[in-house]
This record gives C-alpha cells, structure tokens and sequence, in this order.
C-alpha cells in the first residue's frame, strides 16, 4: 500500500469503518440460559447489561471500557434491535449521563460507560442534576478506572464524585461470575434507593479473562419494542426549589439508608476469612481482593486456593459504607488494616470515625502501612500488609511474616542489583509509524528551530504523544477539546498568538464549543491546529461525528469545516499532513495572519492504523486472486548516512530505526528503514523541509505483474545494467 | 493435597506485536488442557509503540476442590516464567525484581531500540550485552531466540514464535498438541501460526541461540596498488590504515589516498590511540559525501537488487526509486571552482534548495547521476573541497599542537572530528563549531590549557547528547 499518497476523502469516508469486526465477542453475548462465557470481563459485564434488561445503553469510548460500546455498536442488528435496546455513542461524557435522564420518571433499565476520573469530571454536571432527582428506572455507570500502570490520564479517585453526589459506588471483587452477578444487582439497587449506580473496574480487571453461567438475554418491559403508555411530568423531579431541598433530604434520610439495607440484604459485601474471631482483620475495596489474598499466600497465611487465616470484611461497595457491618467486623479486634487504594483515604477515616462512635477501642490502621498514593500492586499490597501484621501478629507469628516478606524483598533486591546501573530505556505509547499526525509536529519542531519557542496549547488524544521525546511539543493540557480555550490568557501575555493543537474528537467533544466558538466571540489572536484522521484513534479507531458514518454504520455528513464556516471562522486551510513543507508553510502564515482572529488549520489524512488494517485485507484479497500487488517502502543508503540522527529527532517513527555499522569509519549506527515502513514518506520529507541529507529514497515495486509489465520491467532493467546499475 | 502455588507468566511486548493474540493462545490451551487459568493485560492504548504487558497464571492441577485465586498482578520472586519480545523489555522486568532465581526467561535477542536512543547522535544504544548478563545472572535459565530470523524462515510472526519457545521451555504443563489445537481454535493464520510455534518449540528446546553480537567491523583490503603505503605502518593499525586508504581510492584517485598517508606520517610514531582515532577520522573526513559522492554511492553496482530485495520484488518485477535529494546554491557551489563558487553564493539565490525525488531507477535518473559521478575529477579544483582540506588541516595542526603537550587533549582534540559530519546546515553547524574551539588554538593551549581541555570534552559529550544546542535557539 502506499501511504504517501493522500486519499481521495470521498473515497476514504465511504471506506471508513469497515475495518474492524467483533463478531466472535456478538456471539458470546447471545448465549443462552446455563451456557459458558468466555471472555474478558469487560464483555462480561455488557452481557450482564443484557441480561439485566436494560433498555438504552450509551457512553462515550474511552480505553478500557471502549470495548463495551465497540462490541455493542456491532450488533446492532443481531443484538440490539431484536430486544428493542435503544443503543447511541453520546457526543461527550456529559452526554452519556444525560442519557439516564430516561430512567428519571420512567422504569426503564440503561447503563452508560467511559473512562474515569476524567469522564466523570466531564459528566459530573448531569450526575448531580441525576442524582438529586433521582431513578425510578434502575440506572448504572459502568467507568473504566484509568488508575495505575497503562494510565493516560490524572490520578485522581471517582470515588469523591460518588460522595458528593451520592451515587452507590461498586468496586467489585475480581471473580467474573461476582462481577457479572453484582452487575445485575446493581440495577435491583438503584431501583431500590433511587440512585444511580457506579461500578468501577480497573484497567486489568477489564481485560481479565474468566467464565460464567450465562442467562438468557431479557427484552425491556418497555423500550423501542413496546414503547411507553405516555410522557409523565412529576415537579418533585425537577432541580428548582423546593424540590432541590427535599431531593438533599430525601439522599441522606431515605435513598441511602435504603441502599445500605439493600447492600446489608443482599450480601453485596463479603465476609471472609478461615478464623473471624481472630483480632487481626483486613477491610478492603473488592477490587483489592486478589492482590490481598496474594499477599497473605506469600507471608503464609492463605493457601493457593483463596483461603485465609485472617478474617476480611471484602467491600464490594464502598459507597456507601454499612455502619453497622463495619462495626460488628471492629468489634473484638485489637487492630484492623484498611486497604484502600488512592486518595484521600476516604473508607479509612470513615472507618475511624464508625469505631470512635461505637466506643471500640480497635487500632485502624491503613495510609500508615500502605503507600498515600499509586497503584495498589502485588507487591506493595504485600509489603503494607507484612508491615501491618509484623505488628499485629504475636511474637513468632509476626516474625514469621516478617522473614517472608524479607526473603522476597531481598530476591528482589539481587534481581535490581545485577543490573549494575545498565539503564532501562523508557519505552512510553507514541505516533504510529505512518501516523498522520507525527509530521505536524516535525513541521512545528522546523518553524520553532528559526522563530524561537512557541506558546502551544496540546489537548487530549494521540497528539498528547508530541509532549515526549523526540517532539516535547505541547506546554499544557487541560483536558478534552480544551486546548483552544487553555490558550486564551496565554497569547496577550506572551505577545504571539498561541497555537493550539486538537483532534477531530476533541473537536467534536468540547472544542466546538468551549473553543473555536468563544475564540471566534472573543476574537483572539490564535492559531487552531485541527487534526482530522477520521476518528477518536487514541481509545481504538471509534467513529467521531466527522467519520461519515455513525458506530452503527449509518452514513452521516457531518463536517468541522461546515462547522466553522457556520460560526463564521473565515481563515480555513486544509492541508495534506504528510506534506512537512506545505504543512510548515500554511502554520507560518497562519503566525502571521495578526489580526485575523482565529485560524484554523485541518491537517487531513486517515488514521495510519485503520487505513493499514483495510490495506491489508485487500493485499490479501488481491494475493488470493493472483492480481499484481503493489509494494512501497522507504529505505536509506547506509554508506550515504552518516550517523548524526537528525532524521530520528524530527521523526520518532518506530520504522525508522539503528542498524549497527560495519563500516569502521562511522560514527556508531546508521538509520534504517525496517520492513515496517508505510511508505508516508515523513523521513523524506522531513530530510527535505530541514535538508538533512541525501540518505532517503522511497521504492515503489509491483509484485506478480502483468505480462506486459514484466516486459518493460525486464527491458528498462537490461538498459541499466547496459549503464553499470545492478 | 493442593499445589502450592500458581504458575505465573509475564509476557512483555511492544504494541503491535501481537502480544495480546499470544495470551489468547495461552489461555485456550490451558482450557484445551484442563487446567485453571486466568490473563490479563495492560494492552497500552491503541498506538503502536509503547511497551505493553499480558499477564498470565495457570494452577498446575485439574479440578482443583475449589476455584484457585488468581491475580492480576506479578510479585517480586514469584514469575516462573518472564517472556519478552524485546531484551530491554525483560530488562525492564528484572529491574522491577520480577526475575530471580525461580525464573526462566524466554527473550527475542534482537534490539527494537526506543526514540531515546535513537535520537542521540553517534551511539546512544543501551548496553544489551551487560543486560543480558545480568539476566543470566539472575534468572533460572535464560533462552535468547533470534525470533525475527525464525519468524522469517517459518513464515510466521514473532509472537507464534515466543508461544512456541515458552511451550518448549517446559516450565507450564501444557504441552504442543494443546498449543497446537489453541491456535487452530484461533482460525487465523492457523497454518503460518503453527509453523512459527514449531520453529520457537524446536528453538526453545536446543536451548535458544545465544545472545545477540552486533556485526563485527569489515575492513577492505588495501588495494594493490597501494600496498606499499603500509610499509612503516605498526602492524595494529594497519586494517583501519588499509581501509581509509581504500576508501580514498575509491572517493577521489590514488594521489590523494597517498596524501592520507601522508598527513598520517607525523601520528604513527605517537602512542597508538591517538594514531588510530586520527587514522580512522581523517580517513572518513577526507572522503566528506558531497554531490558527487553521493552520485557515487547512489550508482554504487547492486544498489538496485539490494532495494528489490528490501521491497520483496524479484528481478523482472517493475521497481521505482525515487531519491530524496535537496540540491541548493551551496551544494552547487561546492563542486565549482572557486570564483564561480562564490559568484553564485553572493547573490543569495536558491539557498533553500529544490527538493528532488530523482527517479534513480529509471535510465534517465540512473544517467543523471552517474554524470554527477563522473565530475570526480574536477573536484579537487572545486570551492567546497578547498573549504574542506582547509579545516581538516586546521584540525591536524590543532592535534598536532596539543600532542607536543598533552596526550590525552591530544587525542579528545583528535575525537572532535566527530563534528565534520552530516550534510548542509548539519554540516555547516558542526564545522562552525570546530572553528570556534580552533581559534586561537596555540594561545589557549599556552596558557588556558585546562579550560581549553574542558571546552573540548564538552564538544565531545555535546556531539552525542546535544546535537542540535547550537540552533536550538533559533
């Protein structure tokens, strides 16, 4: 396939979305009553959602719950329709939550999803507005916890939004079959207290394979299938005094005492544990259980099967608590360990406070044993919980612990040792090979090497990657389709218009409106970059309003240059990405447009990833039928490089890689161009736009050719090798 | 009685190496085989570079009386098996105190270097020697596989490859019919699948292929006619002094090979490293790529076939090549003579240059540079060549002069040489810089000599950390 060459966008929308299929997940989420899932949780819960007979699902994608949507959008028709489940890709996170508005005064189930904490902030609006009014219909929020190690956004815990709104909050122990069961009882619960439920699932807890017994599929009593008997109006829904007051009583004085009797009922929270009378005990976040029970195994005191010799209260929800579950787990015990992940320690000081008002004189231990902040993994859980009960355990029991968790530290420590200072080279997510936007930022890497610095405002999405080497573009990010706004102070300050760069998701997320709308208002002197390749590329290729298509597959033409003209931006230019020269010229100008007021820049071209994917089933195709296959590639004259990298510090393409000399008169490795290479041509043309050297070619072949193609082929080559070429 | 403990498996890949098909692959056969199993992964997002990571554990006994917990996360001193696509990537795992005694590792050779390395100029590779040493060192086996060798020659891909070396290595008990029906459960690619499982299991099995060595330096043969040059030559030095003068040949004639020796003669004497780094800079300086040698090494016989072999065409297949060259009033001006050099320079045109993307595989473009080639003659009366020698014999007098006094500033002031690299304004810029630290070379010598010490480690260390801080301000 040949990558350099921009494609038609006519073309490219009608192809678009054709590239990536889930059958093989649809099939499992149509298995009937008592057969076996296998899979990944996060597909286990989208079929707990069905068999919860939910009659609206929505969220906007967001890694790693984007699968849920993924998975649904593709069986619309063999899922969707047939159970009447009305299914649609909210324009942001604000939209999703406000899509539970539908469960308000109606009994109809609906789940919504995405990324936390960073959806949530986006959606807190509407939950708050939700939360007050409360559900009748039972309404859940499955969010993806983007905490820890493989984490892209601030670290910071959903579980205060589930506070202050006062929103049920599950954090289910990891055991597919719990997961998918309190899934199902979540609704029961919202349905039960009038609130909407959140469940929380971390990055490896979605992608956790397991099984299940599955249930047959439910239809909604009512949905796109047998529509509703009517609209209903009910003032005490409605978010104006009085109702606002009585909405705040009615959350602390009846919807949450009513989710701790339901939670208290149903057993949502587990009590485990060989000896509960032991005076030691853990209370912990479901989704600690494992990494807990692991450490216990480890210091000996659980077995491989899960059994442990140290009592543990296992909250499945942690929000809200149950005093008096708690209480009765403190009572008797002289200390107890609080594994909490994150901060603040919200379980932890409610935990105190329930002892101090019990009269319980038990010691609660918790940020004091445990890290304050990061990842609760394996090995911190275990060193917090040997430091716990070194402690807590008598005499030989706590030496004993001890000594394990010595030995292990001490494996470990040989292990870090032998390195010798061999340093590890950092190995962060970045731009594609082929990536439509890396020569962006090489043209803005060129303009900066002669203009001096620029103010340039990053947003959220694959252009977040331009911050790392060898780019480090970009000075701040303020969130999603922000970046245009987080400019506006900026540029009258440095006296130069600011740049802000932002993908077509981000545009259509928030941008729009928060940015090219109010720069325009407000006339500000900047420059918007827009990255158009077709979809939200950094959670896995979903469709954006710009696709052309709806995640279903229905056509649509929506387009951001429409969008602007309608706002009236009048300096436009749409410009080919791959294009280093054409692209640093057009943001020059842009610069030095003063006065115009915004400007907008749409850098186009395709998603490398999903234009490879569809390049790649059509090779395959055209193998099968023997059909002449075109080849492009870029290579560089090893003997002509000479080893300087300048190439690598305005590229960072992963094909463009070292190849150790042989020649002893360089200077270390030369580049290479590795078989991975899209043709995109970036390394030419960036050697061309910073006339770096002559290394670059591109070769252009064409494998099982014609007849006639191989006759010129075999002519030209004889007149070459007649001038001394091989 | 219940086992003891799970098996856990970490596997380490980079995005788009199938790292997540591999897991896939491992948790179908230990269903195929019976035993309980769980994966998990923290995949990266959808881009294609970061480091990814899968995690597996597998309770080694069937029908265990309940359920075995399993984890999400590996401890310290718990892996029986660490897995990687990429050596650094399982140096990343010892680093975390994931790999000891109780391990097995299981690593591609093969370098995929990060942007860090990359991007510094000359060698910014990470030892993986010592890496590997030290994975030896700490683990209970090591098996390094030249995956990318066995992917190719079984028609598989890499990660095939890892699942059939970890299958090999023995330490799961599953053996190759359940890996074998996992990846036929799979349905994709099942046939080149399996034929890169069976070259990892047969891999894995004779105990992998050794550690990875960069390819030894080849040194050309000093052509005949030159042969007398060696005479006087120590006997160590005489492969680098036998290539420069091969290597000169080739770029320009025979008189100017023996001017190399020439200007060599006062350096042999001297102590050993300061006559090889002055041997091997002087010979690559002398032969400074301009048009015409890169006409010349972009004619080069065998060029064609090696960029057929490259793009995967055969002989009697069409093959275009376009050059990216990006001729401006300086290139030009580098091969003319003097005067007219800087005519053309003084009028300020075309210092841009015109980007070319010269169609070097079609007659028309292959003739034009042969014709560029063929200027070879003309070249030591051009203007860019007088600017050379002139600064290369700058350099040797400031060498010269530092060896009377300091062997050790002798031989950095020899390393500066590293400078006189790259082309146009890379090249422009490195060349500045050699000039501004040769100014007043003799003086600063005299009297400053441990300041002008300092000032040329710093052009030293900046040549490779720093490349581009001369411009960076614009």
């Amino acid at each position: 396939m040949d990558g350099g060459t921009p494609p038609n966008v006519g073309q490219m929308r009608r192809a678009k979305g054709m590239e990536r299929s889930f059958a093989g997940q649809v099939r499992s989420l149509v298995l009937g009553d008592g057969e076996t899932f296998h899979g990944e949780t996060i597909l286990a819960v989208t079929k707990a959602l069905l068999q919860s007979g939910v009659a609206y699902v929505g969220g906007y994608p967001g890694a790693p719950v984007s699968h849920l949507m993924d998975v649904l959008a593709d069986a619309s028709d063999e899922i969707l329709k047939p159970l009447g489940i009305h299914f649609e890709q909210a324009a942001s996170e604000a939209g999703a939550a406000a899509m539970l508005g539908a469960s308000i005064h109606y009994p109809l189930r609906g789940a919504v999803t995405w990324k936390s904490i960073v959806g949530t902030n986006v959606a807190s609006d509407a939950l708050s507005n939700l939360a007050s009014a409360g559900v009748v219909g039972g309404a859940l929020i499955v969010v993806g916890e983007d905490y820890g190690e493989g984490a892209s956004v601030i670290q910071e815990r959903t579980h205060a939004m589930a506070m202050k709104s006062s929103l049920p909050l599950i954090d289910p122990r990891y055991d597919m079959a719990r997961v998918v069961d309190l899934t199902e009882a979540a609704f029961d619960l919202s349905e039960a207290c009038n609130l909407p439920v959140v469940m929380s699932l971390r990055i490896r807890a979605c992608h956790m394979t397991g099984s299940f017994q599955t249930k047959a599929n439910r239809a909604p009593a009512h949905g796109i299938n047998n529509p509703l008997p009517g609209a209903s109006f009910d003032y005490g829904r409605i978010v104006l005094p009085p109702s606002i007051y009585a909405q705040e009583k009615a959350k602390v004085e009846r919807r949450l005492p009513a989710a701790q009797a339901f939670i208290r009922d149903r057993g949502l929270n587990e009590l485990m544990g060989e000896d509960r009378n032991r005076p030691q005990g853990i209370i912990l976040q479901g989704g600690t259980y494992s990494v807990v029970i692991r450490a216990l195994r480890r210091l000996g005191l659980a077995d491989a099967l899960g059994r442990s010799q140290i009592p543990l209260l296992v909250l499945n929800v942690i929000h809200p608590l149950v005093p008096d579950q708690i209480t009765g787990f403190l009572e008797g015990k002289e200390s107890v360990l609080v594994v909490e992940e994150g901060n603040p320690a919200f379980i932890e000081n409610q935990v105190r406070a329930l002892a101090q008002q019990a009269g319980l004189r038990t010691a609660v231990h918790g940020k004091d044993r445990l890290p304050p902040a990061g990842e609760y993994v394996a090995a911190t859980v275990r060193q917090g919980i040997a430091a716990y009960l070194a402690h807590a355990l008598p005499g030989a029991d706590g030496q004993a612990v001890d000594a394990a968790n010595g030995a292990i530290e001490a494996a470990g420590a040989r292990s870090r040792d032998s390195l010798a200072g061999v340093p590890v080279p950092p190995r962060p997510p970045g731009f594609c090979t082929g990536c439509p936007e890396r020569p962006v930022f090489t043209a803005l890497k060129l303009i900066m090497a002669e203009r001096g610095p620029l103010h340039i405002s990053s947003d959220i999405g694959c252009n977040t990657f331009a911050t790392l080497p060898p780019f480090n573009i970009g000075n701040t990010v303020l969130g999603y389709g922000l970046s245009l706004a987080s400019g506006g102070a900026v540029g009258p300050a440095l006296g130069q218009p600011v740049i802000a760069i932002m993908g077509d998701g981000g545009f259509w997320h928030n941008g729009l409106t928060t940015g090219a709308i109010n720069a325009q208002w407000q006339g500000h002197d900047t420059v918007l970059i827009i990255l158009e390749n077709g979809y939200a590329s950094a959670t896995g290729q979903q469709h954006v309003p710009s696709s052309g298509s709806t995640p279903q597959g229905r056509p649509s033409v929506v387009s951001i240059e429409a969008a602007l003209k309608g706002i009236g931006v009048r300096w436009i230019r749409r410009v080919d990405s791959y294009s280093v020269e054409a692209t640093r010229t057009v943001i020059e100008e842009a610069l030095d447009a003063r006065g115009q007021g915004l400007r907008v820049i749409i850098s186009d071209n395709e998603c490398m990833l999903a234009k490879k994917r569809r390049g790649k089933n059509h090779q395959a195709k055209a193998r099968r039928q023997g059909k002449p296959i075109r080849k492009s590639r870029f290579g560089v004259d090893e003997s002509v490089c000479t080893g300087d990298h300048s190439c690598m510090r305005l590229s960072g393409c992963p094909s463009l890689s070292l190849r150790p000399a042989t020649d002893p008169l360089k200077d270390g490795p030369t580049a290479t161009v590795e078989s991975t290479c899209v043709a995109c041509a970036l390394c030419g043309e960036a050697a061309h736009a910073a006339r770096l050297c002559p290394s670059f070619y591109k070769a252009k072949g064409l494998a099982n050719p014609a007849f006639w193609d191989r006759v010129k082929a075999r002519v030209a080559q004889s007149v070459l090798s007649w001038m001394g070429a091989s | 009685m219940t086992a003891e403990r799970p098996l856990c498996l970490q596997i380490a890949a980079l995005g788009g190496q199938g790292g997540g098909v591999l897991t896939d692959w491992l948790t179908e056969a230990a269903r195929h085989a019976g035993y309980p199993a769980q994966a998990t992964s923290i995949p990266g997002v959808a881009q294609r570079t970061g480091a990814t990571t899968y995690y597996f554990e597998l309770y080694p006994e069937k029908d265990p009386p309940a359920p075995p917990l399993f984890s999400l996360f590996p401890d310290t001193d718990d892996l029986a098996l660490m897995a990687a696509l990429e050596p650094t990537e399982a140096g990343r795992a010892l680093e975390r105190g994931l790999i000891t005694g109780r391990t097995t590792v299981i690593t591609a050779r093969d370098r995929i270097y990060s942007t860090d390395e990359k991007m510094k100029a000359g060698d910014g590779r990470v030892p993986a020697g010592r890496m590997m040493d030290a994975l030896q060192a700490s683990a209970a086996g090591l098996i390094a596989l030249d995956v990318e060798d066995l992917a190719r020659r079984s028609g598989g891909q890499g990660n095939a490859v890892l699942f059939g070396a970890i299958i090999g290595a023995g330490v799961l008990p599953l053996g190759p019919d359940d890996a074998r029906d996992a990846i036929a459960a799979g349905g994709k690619a099942v046939d080149s699948n399996l034929a890169g499982f069976e070259a990892g299991l047969e891999a894995a099995k004779r105990g992998g292929d050794g550690p990875a060595r960069d390819p030894d330096l080849v040194y050309d043969p000093v052509p005949d006619a030159l042969a007398g040059e060696l005479d006087g030559v120590p006997e160590a030095l005489r492969p680098i002094v036998g290539h420069g003068l091969a290597r000169l040949l080739d770029y320009q004639d025979a008189a100017y090979a023996r001017h190399y020796r020439a200007r060599l003669a006062p350096f042999l004497a001297a102590d050993e490293g300061l006559a090889r780094e002055v041997a091997r800079r002087l010979a690559a300086w002398m032969a400074a790529e301009d048009v015409i040698r890169v006409a010349q090494l972009k004619t080069k016989p065998g060029r064609l076939a090696r960029i057929r072999g490259e793009l995967g065409i055969g002989p009697d297949e069409p093959l275009r090549v376009y050059d990216y060259l990006k001729p401006g009033a300086e290139e030009v001006a580098h091969v003319l003579p003097d005067p007219l050099a800087k005519a053309i320079l003084a009028t300020g045109l075309g210092r841009k240059g015109i980007g070319l993307r010269l169609p070097s595989a079609h007659p028309v473009g292959f003739g034009l540079l042969k014709l560029m080639a063929a200027l070879r003659p003309l070249r030591r009366r051009s203007h860019g060549f007088g600017k050379e020698q002139a600064a290369i014999e700058q350099w040797l007098a400031a060498v010269t002069a530092a060896a009377a006094v300091d062997p050790a500033l002798a031989r950095d002031t020899a390393e500066l040489a590293v400078w006189a690299r790259g082309y146009g304004p890379v090249r422009q810029r490195g060349l500045d810089r050699l000039a501004g630290l040769f100014a007043h070379w003799d003086d600063r010598l005299k009297n400053n000599r441990d300041g002008l010490a300092g000032a040329v480690r710093k052009a030293i260390t900046d040549a490779r950390e720093d490349p581009d801080g001369d411009c960076r301000s614009g």
